[in-house]
């Protein structure tokens, strides 16, 4: 691992240079307030100054839906046409970390092309950030990152310090040699130290995650779940912001003009009544609760025993996004025996009037 | 009285049928049906929210469905006082022209050519006629996608919202629709020229009132503030019941004097008969080459009409779309607090006027009122209908009815004219007038009127009939020689059928009996005898559709007191009938 | 025609036609369409039709007259499978808002007036699954070119329909829009069937309900968020039913239960 300077006026010049033949895929501004990563052709669009996205990057590695194969009697033939040579710049720390995630889990016995020959063909490099009153993954531990970057660019007031991550992090950094200095000043290094601990001060919300997998199976047929499954509106979204959700869909589209069919992977997502539903129209998970209680299982629970670390990075997507307040944060302290200010309690207190 | 209403809450495309009843050498009965279902749109809306019911009521039709929107949208903010920025006003004009062209090239292409080509449908038509199924295909496809660039979707698009749009298209979204229309205008020449340049049947002719939106600044276009009548006439858009109420509430002399017995026609041929002379460019080198005094009385040139429209929008739509682009800034959805007001949208359908009415309470709908042109043309559309089967018949071609019926229908282009498909000649039963004098009295109790001329032998039979009528004690039986001129329009308004008894040649044997509405009668040259002017034209026109011609086949109208013996037995069957 | 091809018939009840006009906005797909099946019947297409027995019909449109009532029975009897196409077939369409047998009558004098109907009696406007058994749904309004051509393709290729139980927020996220219900939009998405795309949200504008009410919707839920908003009641119920046929009567009734 190797730091660097770079000027912040350089940054785009740097930017436009090595994605000459590459595209380049960075945070841009949708509507007024909101970000969205989206191919830019013009790096002026770029805008670092997000705390999320809408959708979390794993978006480019497996597009929300797309064409796997297409079988015919003639062919079969796969389509990678969403795995091209991409840079994706100004990914958050909590995002690296929900892709490192994902790539344990589409690895784990086999290995998902789609997925892992999109993501070698991406090189990420990183952003530093600000946690706004939804992120928690300091309580996660996933607020810094050590692994798993190209490069990574730490905001200072009028230069970068620059992580190189990796030989291909440096290979770009070579692009542009007289950009970037090898010499650091203390005055640098005092100003990020101070910079981190204001970080570190300033996450609003904490959620206590070491005892999270004993209360989930503690708290597995507590009443509490009925009361969360009342209000979910069973829209899906919760598992389509969370960056390490992973369900998808396989469907058949078959051809009208020739026998055979195009191969659609879809993102699925647990919430919904018909994911648990099997041939003959058995559904395991009919209620709304009980798949709740799948997802939940799932991000603060299973992971850790299984990968490590939970399959929650502390983004805040869900907090920002569920309408009904179910996210991990309420249902995390709710877990935790509080008293929590949130829709889907209100609406079981009966206090909506 | 009310038929109107149902007409126009129905929509026509889809189910829909018409008929002709032929008695012997008469055709008696021509209907356009709807068998549509009612759907209450206009109730629908009462109590929704101004924006709910922009959304609402263009599910009215799913063909014309942006002009709904767009009547709908200029009706709204007309009643709530909103006025929206020139960006707003042009994009809704690209709109409309999509619609437009994709609702005329579906209707030439895949509904009215197979016809003049001989085939069943496209499909099959594109078999020996690629070239032509193409360029149907293609122009259809453009206008969806202007459509969907501007409304969010092909049909149904809920982006034009009152005050302006959710999301304004790109601006390499607009360039695209330039230039692909700069691309499409050898294959639009093409089409003008294919569908004007069809050898039209000459039947049916006729006379008629064309009636359409007057656009702005003396342009040819789809959309205004007040109605256009072929006579020259205009009406502002709030008064526009005076045009559209003419069947339901009879009105004053003068009024319906201008229409009486004649019911108007509206659609491309309305448009480019009452505004051809304000075509630009091609369009109007276009209607100079083909246009006719035949365009005037003849409904098959709707498909002409047609064609020159969409040249007018080719040639429209680079010049809107640059005009557009002038303007770089979206404005905003135009938001109002207004809670209460009326206000009256026109545009023109691609099938001709539509109106949108409302009167807004405490900010919801309180009233709605929408006259399509469907419902405005069915009373032509059975006219027309009527004209070419009695002429068909008049000269042996009665195996060309259906089929000359079809295509009538068809070219008024109602909505889909699938209605069409299902035309149908029926064969009168034997002594079919007997049950048709029952279904009159069903009506209410008939007036009687005995018509003719005693010294004209069985000319006579018609007086001599009201004579015995008396003689009997019938009430309400009048001889022609005593009505003084407007004496049943003051009097009588229509409820009661009106009955005139009179010698009819439709060419039968002598004694035959035959019933027919009175219009028929009046529009149709070989029938209509010396018959006094002076009675129909007393009458409104909801009389006029009230009224009927007992007819008795005469063997001489010749001068003499006589009255043949066949003649003299069909006189004794009908006091028979009427007495019963 | 064809042996081997399904034989497939495409008919309208009472409704817009916006689900029939749809299929010949497949231009591209067109040729195609009617040279995969044997299309025996399809009125606003053809003239050549013939009613004879069929493979698969699609019914378009509500049942709102007692001819069409005898139309449907026919086309049940001659066909093997039936599938509703439309918001209109499958749940009754806007015109099917007067759940009320009595609200329906005192609406249809408003504007009829004591007028007899020639030809047929009206009914009040319901969904075909009222008076046939219905195999297959495709909702919609009208229904959108992808899910028609996904449906009639498998259909062609002897393969079953598949189901859509997805709300639109599934898709709304796919385009990454931002929830209008958190900007305390009234937003419908969560309670309406998957298939337009999220052509309104992305174009900034909320949800109007118009393909029915989703498989598993949470009514209840919604209905007392729009009120935490601060919605009025019979505005929240009102823009509910809009698009939701018959089919949410029994939902108001419940919410009326609940308040007792």
């Amino acid at each position: 691992m190797r730091i660097v300077k770079l000027k912040q006026k350089n940054l785009n010049p740097f930017l436009e240079v090595i994605s000459e033949n590459t595209e380049l895929w960075a945070p841009v501004r949708k509507y007024t307030d909101r970000h969205v990563f989206a191919q830019v052709e013009d790096v002026s669009q770029i805008d670092v100054d997000y705390t999320r996205t809408i959708l979390p990057p794993r978006k480019i590695f497996l597009p929300p839906s797309f064409n796997m194969f297409t079988a015919t009697e003639k062919e079969y033939k796969e389509n990678f046409s969403h795995a091209t040579k991409k840079i994706l710049f100004g990914i958050h720390p909590c995002d690296i970390h929900g892709l490192l995630i994902m790539d344990q889990f589409f690895n784990y016995v086999f290995e998902d092309p789609y997925y892992t020959q999109a993501r070698n063909n991406t090189l990420l490099l990183g952003h530093s950030c600000w946690p706004d009153e939804h992120c928690f993954c300091k309580s996660t531990r996933t607020h810094i990152i050590e692994e798993g970057y190209d490069l990574f660019f730490h905001r200072l007031s009028e230069d970068y310090l620059v992580w190189i991550g990796s030989s291909k992090g440096d290979d770009l950094i070579r692009l542009m040699p007289d950009c970037f200095e090898e010499k650091l000043s203390d005055e640098d290094i005092q100003f990020y130290i101070r910079l981190r601990e204001q970080r570190n001060e300033a996450f609003q919300t904490e959620v206590n995650f070491t005892a999270m997998p004993d209360l989930m199976e503690l708290k597995y047929n507590h009443p509490l779940w009925e009361k969360i499954g009342t209000a979910c509106l069973a829209c899906g979204s919760c598992t389509n912001v969370c960056p390490t959700c992973n369900c998808y869909n396989v469907m058949d589209h078959p051809q009208l003009k020739e026998r055979g069919s195009l191969i659609h992977r879809d993102w699925d997502t647990c919430t919904l009544q018909s994911y648990s539903e099997v041939a003959g129209g058995e559904n395991f998970r009919e209620k709304r609760s009980d798949r709740l209680k799948l997802w939940y299982t799932h991000k603060i629970q299973a992971y850790i025993s299984k990968y490590g670390k939970p399959g929650c990075v502390g983004c805040g997507r869900c907090i920002a996004t569920c309408p009904v307040d179910i996210n991990v944060k309420t249902v995390s302290q709710a877990l935790d025996g509080k008293d929590v200010d949130a829709f889907w309690n209100r609406l079981n207190k009966g206090e909506i009037k | 009285m009310k038929k109107i209403s149902v007409d126009h809450l129905a929509r026509v495309e889809g189910n829909g049928g018409i008929s002709a009843t032929i008695d012997g050498n008469a055709v008696t009965d021509v209907k356009f049906t709807i068998y549509e279902g009612p759907r209450l749109v206009e109730r629908l809306t009462v109590g929704r929210t101004p924006e709910e019911d922009v959304s609402i009521a263009p599910r009215i039709c799913a063909i014309c469905t942006l002009s709904h929107k767009y009547a709908a949208i200029r009706a709204m903010e007309n009643a709530l006082s909103v006025k929206v920025s020139p960006k707003v006003y042009l994009l809704r004009e690209l709109m409309h022209m999509g619609e437009m062209i994709e609702s005329h090239s579906l209707h030439l292409y895949f509904l009215a050519l197979p016809d003049y080509l001989g085939f069943p449908n496209v499909v099959s038509m594109a078999s020996k006629y690629d070239f032509e199924a193409k360029i149907g295909l293609e122009m259809k496809n453009f206008a969806n996608h202007v459509m969907k660039t501007i409304s969010a979707r092909y049909i149904h698009g809920e982006n034009p919202v009152i005050g302006g749009f959710g999301k304004y298209p790109s601006k390499e979204e607009l360039v695209w629709i330039k230039s692909r229309a700069i691309q499409f205008m050898p294959f639009v020449m093409k089409t003008v020229q294919l569908f004007c340049e069809i050898d039209y049947p000459d039947c049916p002719e006729d006379e008629t009132v064309f009636a359409c939106c007057n656009p702005p600044e003396n342009k040819f276009g789809f959309h205004g503030e007040e109605i256009l009548l072929s006579t020259g006439d205009t009406i502002d858009k709030d008064n526009y019941t005076n045009l559209t109420n003419e069947f339901v509430v009879p009105h004053s002399y003068a009024k319906h004097s201008l229409y009486q017995g004649k019911p108007f026609s509206v659609g491309a041929l309305a448009r480019v008969n009452n505004l051809g002379e304000r075509l630009e460019g091609e369009s109007q080198k276009m209607y100079q080459k083909y246009f006719s005094e035949r365009w005037k009385k003849n409904p098959l040139f709707n498909n002409a009409a047609q064609a020159l429209e969409i040249l007018h929008c080719f040639e429209r739509i680079p010049k809107l779309v640059d005009e557009i682009l002038e303007h770089s800034q979206n404005p905003p959805i135009q938001t109002y607090q207004v809670k209460e007001g009326k206000g009256t949208g026109l545009v023109e359908a691609p099938r001709g006027l539509l109106v949108h009415h409302y009167e807004i309470s405490e900010g919801r709908v309180s009233h709605t009122d929408i006259i399509t042109p469907t419902a405005q043309n069915a009373e032509d559309i059975e006219r027309y209908c009527y004209i070419a089967a009695q002429k068909l018949l008049d000269n042996g071609e009665e195996d060309k009815i259906r089929d000359r019926m079809d295509l009538v229908v068809r070219a008024y282009d109602p909505c889909i004219s699938c209605s069409a498909h299902l035309a149908e000649v029926k064969k009168a039963p034997q002594e079919n007038w007997k049950e048709q004098l029952d279904q009159i009295k069903q009506k209410g109790t008939p007036i009687f009127v005995g018509v003719g001329k005693k010294d004209h032998n069985d000319d006579g039979s018609g007086i001599e009939l009201a004579l015995h009528l008396k003689k009997r004690g019938v009430e309400d039986v009048w001889l022609e020689s005593e009505i003084e001129e407007d004496k049943f329009g003051r009097q009588e308004n229509g409820s009661r059928p009106l009955l005139f008894l009179d010698a009819v040649d439709f060419r039968e044997n002598p004694g035959k009996i035959t019933i027919l509405p009175l219009h028929y009668v009046l529009s149709n040259a070989s029938l209509s005898h010396r018959f006094l002017p002076f009675l129909s034209s007393g009458l409104n026109y909801q009389q006029l559709k009230n009224s009927f011609v007992l007819g008795i086949q005469p063997q001489s109208l010749d001068e003499g007191h006589k009255l043949s013996p066949s003649v003299r037995k069909a006189m004794g069957q009908v006091i028979e009938q009427i007495t019963h | 025609m064809n042996k081997d091809k399904v034989k497939i018939g495409i008919y309208e009840l009472t409704g817009c036609a916006g689900d029939a006009l749809l299929i010949l906005d497949c231009e591209n797909e067109l040729l195609d369409i009617f040279k995969a099946a044997d299309i025996q019947s399809f009125s606003m297409a053809k003239s050549d039709n013939i009613d004879g027995n069929l493979d698969v019909v699609l019914v378009e449109g509500s049942v709102s007259t007692e001819r069409e009532v005898e139309e449907l029975k026919d086309i049940r009897k001659r066909s093997q499978l039936v599938v509703a196409i439309g918001l209109c077939a499958t749940v009754g369409g806007i015109q099917a808002r007067f759940t009320n047998p009595k609200e329906w009558e005192k609406n249809f004098k408003k504007v009829y007036g004591d007028v007899k109907m020639e030809h047929t009696p009206p009914l009040q406007s319901k969904p075909i699954d009222d008076y046939v058994k219905v195999d297959y749904y495709l909702p919609g309004c009208p229904i959108g070119k992808e899910q028609f051509l996904h449906l009639f393709t498998r259909i062609v290729k002897g393969a079953p329909p598949e189901k859509y139980p997805r709300p639109v927020c599934v898709t709304c996220k796919f385009k990454e829009n931002d929830c209008l219900l958190n900007r305390d939009i009234l937003c419908l998405g969560p309670l309406t069937a998957d298939g337009c795309g999220a052509a309104c949200i992305s174009h900034n504008l909320p949800c109007v309900g118009c393909w029915g009410p989703v498989e598993g919707a949470n009514l209840t839920s919604e209905y007392y968020l729009l009120k935490e908003k601060g919605f009025d009641v019979e505005y929240i119920k009102k823009k509910m039913a809009n698009y939701s046929g018959t089919k949410i009567a029994e939902f108001f009734e419940k919410i009326k239960e609940e308040k007792k």
